[in-house]
């Protein structure tokens, strides 16, 4: 799938944009399949509303961006949801688990949606990234860490072209980090995805392709 | 390891309700408004059946009418003034609700009764014939050809009454049941004299619908040909099928031609407005309860909906289609309109058949188990609950973002 961003700005960051040069807002981006993308974003500069624009979540922006053959103006709300469960996949900056359920179970919700990871391969995961002994835990009694490695693998548990990250590892320590990126790197390679992240620093989590400045 | 399916997830994450009175209640109004629709219709439909059912409920309603012209002050002076025209025949055709109109063809020579038993009882009376289709019960041995020495007699079993309780009791004759009334002969002596015949004529039977004395209508026909010429005279009674002897435009073409009929067989039509006024204000109150319990049960699925917002909208951004999410929640709701629906129709077959128990001590009858239009209302509720139902789910549904 290929993303094309075409003049895209978001009408509550207007004013502020036109005041500077951004790499991507109001700019005509083509980012092709497999890509890994590297997005440096000071604070302010609207990450987070990329990466929702991106995703679907919002339409309040001028401008046109589209996977592919789906243009995400004019998608229809069955057509979004096929494109997110099995193209686009995403790490929110702000977990978005469900409280009321454990940290299995958020996993579930996802993972039954497609059935492409067996229950097996899913527990594994929570063992490698050290919370498998928080399998039963309820989410909302989580650290903001825990939690955030149950957002890491919930958003691998499905079939994805993309994977969008927007700052992925806020919470975690060096050590997890490197667990995290190892266990992403190797579902994305076997997917034969590209992937998008956002963040405050610089870093080399991946080999980028392209670094861009928002 | 305990398998948890999606539905459990769903479940859990879409219908955490603690207080579920809302619903109960919006369920208990559901289903008195339906049982009552459903209740109104089997009023009504209850009552056309008595009115225009077959059988023992015949001589209740009637579907058949005699009909004739009010002889008046005016009308005594014009001779032929109480006789149908052609046209006017027509007309009847032709009103509301009438579905066949026959002649009353009456003797035009005179016919002398005499009975030959040990009571000596003679008379002068009259005949009449009525199309064989229009005659209730209709006795095997009803026909005569001309040669024929036996002529059949159905009687009206009003005139059987008024002998046995009127005549015979002030006479001090003896009160005769139908089947030994049967059994007399009596001689018929037609014709002026000296062109008399004498036929035997015996009570082949006994009609509720006709207040007359019946014989075949070949014997009348013959007997108008040989004594009277045979002139076509118009006939001044005339016998209508008519579907449903209470509508209201029937009986007012009647009262507006001045045609006389048993006004007992058309007291149905009062007691019929009254039964339509009833079983209206009914099904309007049914309707009324039942949309209250239909916006109640709608509010309490977008309620639902509403509390669940937070984990609609994420599982929403988890990929989950809003096409399933509305189709769990649809299923969610749909037994409990099953239920609603089928314990109204449950008290309505109970209804009914109490119904039938009840209206058998009349010696009337009603089929024991509701018939279509009671279905029809059962199922065209469910469809309109269920299109509200679904399209409250679809507008609570698409209001996620």
């Amino acid at each position: 799938m290929q993303l094309g961003i075409e003049h895209v700005v978001p009408i509550p960051l207007k004013d502020k944009i036109n005041e500077y040069n951004s790499w991507i807002w109001n700019q005509d981006i083509v980012i092709n399949p497999g890509e890994k993308v590297f997005i440096q974003a000071p604070s302010g500069t609207g990450k987070t509303t990329l990466i929702h624009l991106l995703y679907g979540l919002r339409d309040d922006y001028e401008g046109k961006i589209h996977w592919s053959a789906y243009n995400m103006t004019t998608i229809r709300p069955e057509q979004l949801s096929q494109l997110r469960a099995s193209y686009l996949s995403i790490i929110f900056q702000d977990m978005r688990l469900f409280p009321e359920l454990t940290a299995w179970e958020n996993l579930e919700v996802k993972r039954r949606l497609t059935n492409t990871i067996t229950e097996h391969e899913a527990e594994k995961w929570m063992e490698r990234l050290g919370i498998g002994h928080k399998r039963d835990s309820l989410a909302r009694t989580l650290s903001y860490g825990e939690q955030q490695r149950v957002a890491i693998i919930r958003a691998l548990l499905q079939p994805f072209e993309w994977l969008l990250m927007d700052e992925p590892f806020s919470h975690l320590d060096h050590a997890n980090i490197k667990k995290a990126v190892a266990l992403i790197k190797e579902v994305t390679e076997t997917n034969n995805a590209g992937l998008i992240l956002a963040d405050l620093e610089d870093n080399d989590f991946f080999n980028y392709t392209r670094k861009l400045l928002l | 390891m305990s398998q948890i399916t999606q539905k459990k997830l769903l479940r859990k994450l879409l219908l955490q309700q603690k207080s579920n009175n809302r619903l109960w209640i919006s369920l208990l109004a559901l289903c008195v408004g339906t049982t009552l629709l459903l209740l109104s219709v089997m009023v009504w439909w209850n009552f056309k059946e008595i009115l225009s059912g077959k059988g023992s409920n015949d001589s209740l309603g009637s579907t058949f009418l005699t009909i004739g012209k009010a002889v008046t002050n005016e009308s005594m002076a014009k001779k032929g003034a109480t006789f149908f025209t052609a046209k006017e025949i027509e007309a009847l055709k032709g009103a509301p609700e009438v579905q066949d109109v026959g002649m009353l063809t009456s003797n035009r020579f005179p016919v002398w009764a005499t009975l030959n038993t040990n009571i000596a009882f003679a008379t002068e009376m009259f005949l009449e014939a009525a199309p064989d289709k229009f005659i209730d019960k209709q006795p095997v041995n009803w026909s005569w050809e001309p040669g024929d020495a036996q002529v059949p007699i159905i009687l009206s079993s009003d005139f059987l009454n008024l002998y046995n309780y009127g005549f015979a009791l002030s006479q001090g004759l003896p009160q005769l049941s139908p089947q030994t009334i049967q059994l007399l002969a009596f001689n018929l002596k037609v014709g002026r004299d000296p062109y008399t015949e004498t036929y035997n004529a015996h009570i082949v039977g006994f009609s509720d619908r006709i207040n007359s004395v019946l014989v075949p209508q070949s014997f009348i026909d013959y007997g108008n040909t040989r004594f009277a010429g045979g002139q076509v005279i118009a006939p001044s009674r005339l016998i209508l099928k008519v579907k449903d002897p209470s509508d209201a435009a029937f009986v007012r073409f009647l009262e507006e031609r001045d045609y006389t009929t048993n006004s007992e067989q058309l007291k149905w039509s009062k007691l019929r407005s009254v039964v339509d006024a009833i079983t209206s204000a009914t099904g309007l109150l049914a309707m009324l309860i039942m949309g209250i319990g239909t916006l109640v049960f709608i509010l309490f699925i977008e309620l639902t909906i509403a509390k669940a917002q937070q984990s609609l909208s994420l599982l929403l951004q988890l990929g989950y289609s809003p096409g399933y999410l509305s189709r769990f929640m649809f299923r969610r709701f749909l037994p409990l309109v099953a239920l609603t629906q089928g314990i109204a129709a449950g008290l309505a077959v109970y209804a009914q058949y109490i119904a039938a128990e009840k209206v058998k001590e009349m010696n009337l009858a009603l089929p024991a188990i509701p018939g279509w239009p009671i279905w029809t209302a059962l199922l065209l509720s469910t469809v309109i609950l269920l299109a509200f139902v679904s399209s409250g789910i679809y507008r609570a549904m698409h209001q996620q973002k």
